[in-house]
């Protein structure tokens, strides 16, 4: 439970409190505020740090840690992959005050975005005292370490390259049950990412999808999940056929 | 803390914790349109907007809004005036609870600020976060689409009745239809029906001002000094036996003003579901037991200053329990050795406690066997319903005072109030007359509150403490404590002749009423009922048992046990005209009941007095006209065009179209009683008091219709108060579709005698006979075209000649109970890859008989089919094998959202139904019947996979396809 609110004006303030044992990280706090928990934390808000913005430069997308997803949603300097996947990970009004670095600070285990930005190569910029520092998006889902006592700045996302998505889900705009995000690079590297076959978001092997283990739950068993892998799969990257960008 | 909030252009300085959640802290303000929903966000009923973005405010501290621009409702509202949006959503009949209302409104002008001529696609997208369990969205959609053309200066048509051309006998229904307007009402006109003024006309809603304008008109929207907070503690168990509770440290905590379980309040039995006295057996519930029996039963209450400090006494309360075997599927708990729900010695009235069959039914009109025998094919087949919940976007909530003549006040979320009075005053040990009951409006209720949830805690903590208590369930206790749709394992065996006439029909049925009795007894009777009505047959039989097990309560769901009939048997029909190689809306045209046919089932089955009205007889049927404007409008004859079904671009994609003939009750016939009284004013204009009440349905406006008709006035100048124990006359409350049908008439009668003693006064002043006066426009008019107002009357009744008061007050119990009728289409797609199932479109074209409203008629089948939906494709409570439910917040408890709704059509064919008012018959809960198998039946058409279970999920439709 929140017990104490800071909105720091500098990142050096923020960096300040965030290293605090109690701290909690607020992007847009839908996911904190939702799920609030017993033990008594900081809330240190970013809404105050100059941190949103999209920008385009030199092939590369940058995604303020603020950036709201709605946001990117209305972006034209999105990928239409992204902005869709973006659409898909909340309603409007969550969308409306849920961050990019809030979405990577919660990792909800079957998050839309997650998987697109995995897919397309993204990278996470972490400042901590002392030190900022990029780490490719599954490193920080892998390793929650690297995120404790830091601050998410942005993510940065490759541009020029060409994606696609397909997912099962219950009803159309649901969470998928397993989603495949397939993307090829400018410079023809494909990366195939996949929610709900893993406890989180992972980049896969196409041609090891078998050796996948997916929890099971009741919408879908793991042999079922193993199946939709293999064939959403196969439809992303068929999905993907010529080379025209995303 | 203290915060500088700017809430709708005022500065305004709060407290409050940092953890408060901006939701919290406007209610607290008084901005009670910002509406509780969930803890979580995702029902958006507390959805404002913040710098002009629309945000759940459920999930924003309210420290995060300082220094931004707050905007709730509220501030759209002048008084005396409405924002176009309102305007717009009022016109479109988008209000139907009006619960998340303000939210909707709020999104709009979001959204029309930024974007002045948005796509459809783009306002779904905006009311995504935004659930609504009433309208299916359909007319929220077209308000905002109205509400943008008003707002760009262009002025919207009018919604206005479409009357469609009938069909029979005219070979157009497979004809493509003309395009339509979206929210125009259909109505297919019977020539049997006279002209009237007000009844039959799209009028709209006489509570929807208020609630457009977000004012203060639910339970919670009222603050008492001195209020308490109420919070439960809940079983973690899902069969257990409390050995001991140890609430010292509870009682230690400052703020805690009371704690109550077993060891200190009165064991009295009860049953909790609001049904008329006697309340039907078992009685097997107390307030609080010594024995758990689902992992969400009550263990104990708490009442504290703040909510806080109740929910922190919670986790005081030392609790030992010794956990017993638990069974959850109904089949295996009736099996020998299964553990015994009910092993109390005080328990009354179930069937066989000891096996945990707590009701066997049977019903025969005939020996079966024969008719087995003589058929030429036998057709025998079972399926499973599944445990699906109402979730009306307001939860359970109650708050109960002393008032000053120490009686108890119950203002509470009900759809019984009255039988909740009855029924506390054992509980609480205090006589009928010290309890008062008030229902204020109601966000929703489905079912849901026809129940005595709660209403006991508040009551007897406030007798505990002497001070006002409230209590609201959150979403999670709603899922795990409330009450639900009863899961059935169902097996139908029909006989058919080489004609494909029915020879015998037999449905056996294991029913899961979960740890209590409530309604198990009537939901299933019901679904014996609807099970073998819709054919005629010479000889049918029903068995049933109904089970405890260790799963939270079923209860009164929408319905009411003919969604799970109806699942099974229009699904076991078109399986048997498969096996038979019929078409399959031939088949059943070859066995349906029509007009003059028995319902030869209904008086071993029907509740009420129905033996001693002896056999009911349909007394009319539009059966035959609905199934052809739904063939029409779906595309019916799609189904042999091979392109269609299979298109060339998307190999993986198959086409289906399925039908489902659904067939429901009105009104529980000899049971079912409502009154009115109906009064002038000064001005011409009337107070109408109805025990009825309005959950959202618009059955105040319905019934205001009603008594404008008579009386010769127009709906506005009708003031509906429902619905209070001290001030209304009795009413059964909102269930069993009776509202229209049984206090509509109780409306008619009191405003008959209103008319008559209106026209008696105007004899007097005009000077000519009685029986010559017509009443309309406000006024009374002799033959020769003289007239005197209505206001005149009164004021010459009321203070010059004569004086009395211009009043009727009539009650209605209805010997009958005529079925309304309806033909459900669905089309859907299905991967046959992964088993995905989109539903494409969802057309009902039903005979409500006269539809008092056709708005607000089309509403109850666009939502009702989108609820519907959710229990055909993707809602499920589901479970832990400890019997913890694993899902329960929306999201993964799925219901539809307004960005992935099908297509939706309503039609209504009218009929003349003699015994209803104005011809009216019911409309409330037949939407909920056919979908589910008419989705079934299409994936059935679509893929050659018939499956008998439900929800349609990907994972069962891929494994039905792969056992192909």
């Amino acid at each position: 439970m929140i017990t104490s609110y800071y909105r720091p004006r500098t990142l050096q303030d923020a960096l300040a409190l965030a290293a605090r044992p109690d701290a909690v990280v607020l992007g847009g706090g839908t996911a904190v505020n939702a799920h609030p928990g017993r033990p008594p934390v900081v809330a240190v808000d970013l809404q105050a740090l100059d941190l949103g913005g999209i920008r385009a430069d030199a092939g590369l997308l940058r995604l303020g840690a603020t950036t709201r997803l709605q946001e990117l949603v209305d972006s034209e300097l999105v990928p239409g992959v992204l902005r869709e996947l973006a659409r898909l990970e909340a309603p409007s009004t969550i969308r409306n005050a849920a961050t990019v670095a809030g979405t990577i600070g919660t990792a909800d285990p079957e998050s839309p975005l997650l998987t697109g930005l995995l897919a397309f190569g993204a990278r996470v910029g972490v400042a901590r005292a002392g030190s900022n520092a990029e780490h490719p998006l599954e490193a920080v889902l892998d390793d929650r370490d690297l995120l404790r006592g830091s601050i998410i700045t942005g993510v940065t996302v490759p541009l020029g390259g060409r994606a696609a998505a397909h997912g099962t889900a219950r009803t159309p705009r649901d969470v998928p049950i397993v989603l495949a995000v397939a993307c090829r690079d400018a410079d023809g590297t494909v990366r195939v990412a996949m929610s709900g076959v893993a406890s989180r978001p992972v980049l896969v092997d196409p041609e090891r999808l078998g050796q996948l283990v997916p929890p099971a739950d009741f919408r879908g068993s793991s042999a079922y999940r193993i199946h939709l892998a293999t064939v959403l799969t196969t439809r992303a990257l068929a999905s993907l056929g010529g080379s025209e960008p995303a | 803390m203290t915060l500088t909030l700017t809430i709708n252009g005022t500065s305004r300085t709060v407290t409050c914790e940092p953890h408060e959640s901006l939701r919290t802290v406007l209610r607290r303000a008084g901005l009670y349109s910002v509406r509780y929903g969930s803890d979580t966000g995702e029902t958006g009923a507390a959805a404002v907007l913040v710098d002009g973005r629309l945000v759940s405010a459920d999930v924003m501290l309210a420290v995060q809004a300082e220094g931004h621009r707050i905007e709730t409702v509220e501030g759209m509202s002048v008084p005396g005036q409405l924002h176009p949006i309102q305007e717009a959503f009022i016109e479109a009949g988008a209000i139907q609870s009006g619960y998340s209302t303000p939210a909707m409104v709020l999104a709009a002008k979001a959204l029309l600020e930024r974007t002045p001529n948005p796509t459809e696609a783009e306002v779904r997208d905006a009311l995504s976060g935004i659930l609504d369990r009433e309208t299916g969205y359909l007319r929220p959609v077209h308000a905002v689409l109205r509400a943008a053309a008003r707002l760009r200066g262009e002025e919207p048509a009018a919604v206005e009745v479409v009357r469609l051309d009938r069909l029979e006998g005219s070979g157009a229904a497979h004809r493509d239809r003309d395009d339509l307007p979206p929210i125009a009402p259909r109505v297919v006109p019977s020539p049997d029906v006279p002209a009237t003024r007000v009844v039959g006309h799209a009028e709209t809603k006489t509570d929807a001002v208020k609630l457009a304008k977000g004012n203060p008109a639910f339970t919670d929207d009222r603050d008492l000094s001195g209020m308490l907070f109420a919070k439960v503690l809940y079983s973690p168990y899902a069969h257990a036996r409390i050995v001991s509770i140890d609430d010292a440290a509870a009682r230690a905590l400052p703020g805690v003003r009371a704690v109550i379980h077993h060891g200190n309040v009165p064991r009295v039995r009860y049953a909790s579901g609001g049904q008329s006295y006697p309340n039907p057996l078992p009685y097997d519930q107390v307030s609080f037991d010594n024995k758990v029996r689902y992992v969400g039963d009550r263990v104990a209450a708490v009442a504290a200053d703040t909510e806080e400090i109740a929910r922190a006494a919670l986790d005081l309360i030392k609790v030992t329990y010794e956990p017993l075997p638990a069974v959850f599927d109904e089949n295996e708990a009736i099996r020998e050795g299964a553990p015994v729900i009910h092993d109390e010695p005080d328990m009354e009235g179930a069937h066989d406690a000891a096996h945990n069959i707590v009701h066997h039914i049977e019903a025969r009109t005939a020996d079966v066997e024969p008719g087995f025998a003589a058929a030429h094919r036998v057709v025998e087949r079972t399926y499973r319903v599944h445990q699906v919940q109402q979730t009306p976007l307001e939860p359970h909530i109650a708050i109960a005072r002393w008032d000053s003549d120490d009686r108890l006040e119950i203002t509470s979320s009900t759809q019984v109030p009255f039988h909740a009075r009855r029924m506390l005053a054992p509980l609480l040990g205090l006589p009928v007359k010290r309890i008062r009951i008030i229902k204020p409006r109601i966000g929703g209720g489905f079912g849901a509150k026809q129940e005595m949830l709660i209403e006991d805690i508040v009551g007897h903590l406030t007798m505990a403490t002497g001070r006002p208590v409230r209590l609201e369930l959150t979403r999670e206790e709603e899922f795990m404590s409330s009450r639900s749709r009863h899961p059935q394992t169902i097996t139908f065996r029909t006989g058919v002749d080489a004609q494909g006439k029915l020879t015998a029909q037999e449905m056996r049925v294991v029913a899961n009423t979960g740890a209590y009795g409530t309604h198990g007894l009537t939901v299933q009777m019901v679904t014996g009922m609807r099970g073998l009505s819709s054919y005629n047959c010479p000889a049918k039989r029903f068995d049933c048992d109904v089970a405890y097990t260790n799963i939270p309560v079923p209860g009164a769901f929408r319905g009411y046990g003919a969604p799970q009939a109806l699942f099974a048997l229009e699904a076991h029909m078109d399986d048997v005209a498969a096996e038979i190689g019929m078409d399959p809306i031939e088949f059943r045209r070859r066995n349906w009941v029509r007009k003059g046919d028995p319902l030869d089932i209904a008086p071993q089955l029907g509740e009420g007095d129905v033996e001693a009205g002896g056999t009911p007889v349909i007394t009319s049927s539009g059966l035959e006209e609905a199934v052809l404007q739904g063939q029409r409008s779906i595309g019916w004859h799609r189904r042999s065009d091979p392109g269609w079904r299979q298109p060339a671009d998307r190999p993986h994609i198959r086409r289906g179209l399925g039908f489902a003939m659904a067939m429901h009750g009105t009104a529980i016939p000899g049971l079912d009683m409502g009154g009115a009284s109906l009064k002038i004013n000064d001005d011409g204009s009337f107070n109408l008091l109805v025990g009825a009440t309005d959950l959202g349905t618009g059955s105040d406006t319905v019934l205001a219709q009603i008594a404008a008709e008579v009386v010769g006035v127009g709906v506005h100048d009708i003031i509906v108060y429902s619905s209070d124990t001290d001030l209304t006359p009795f009413d059964t409350g909102a269930y069993a579709s009776s509202t229209t049908y049984i206090s509509g008439t109780a409306v008619k009668r009191a405003a008959e005698q209103v008319r008559r003693q209106i026209v008696d006064r105007a004899a007097l002043l005009l000077g000519v006979d009685a029986a010559s006066i017509d009443l309309h426009d406000r006024a009374a008019w002799a033959a020769d075209g003289r007239s005197v107002s209505l206001a005149e009357i009164a004021l010459s009744t009321l203070h010059q000649q004569g004086q009395h008061q211009i009043m009727g007050t009539a009650s209605y119990v209805s010997p009958d109970s005529p079925p309304p009728f309806a033909a459900q289409f669905a089309e859907v797609e299905v991967d046959v890859e992964t088993g995905q199932v989109t539903v494409q479109r969802l057309v009902m074209a039903v005979d409500c008989g006269v539809p008092i409203n056709p708005v607000t008629a089309s509403g109850q089948v666009e939502g009702g089919m989108v609820q519907a939906l959710g229990y055909a494709h993707c809602e499920e409570m589901a479970y832990d094998d400890a019997g913890r439910m694993v899902n329960p917040a929306f999201g993964p408890y799925r219901i539809y959202r307004a960005d992935e709704v099908p297509a939706l059509e309503a039609i209504l064919v009218q009929t003349l139904e003699g015994s209803g008012p104005f011809g009216a018959k019911a409309i409330a809960e037949i939407p909920m019947d056919g979908v589910a198998p008419a989705v079934r039946n299409a994936i059935a058409d679509a893929t050659g996979v018939r499956i008998n279970n439900i929800p349609l999920t990907p994972e069962r439709v891929w494994r039905a396809l792969q056992a192909s």
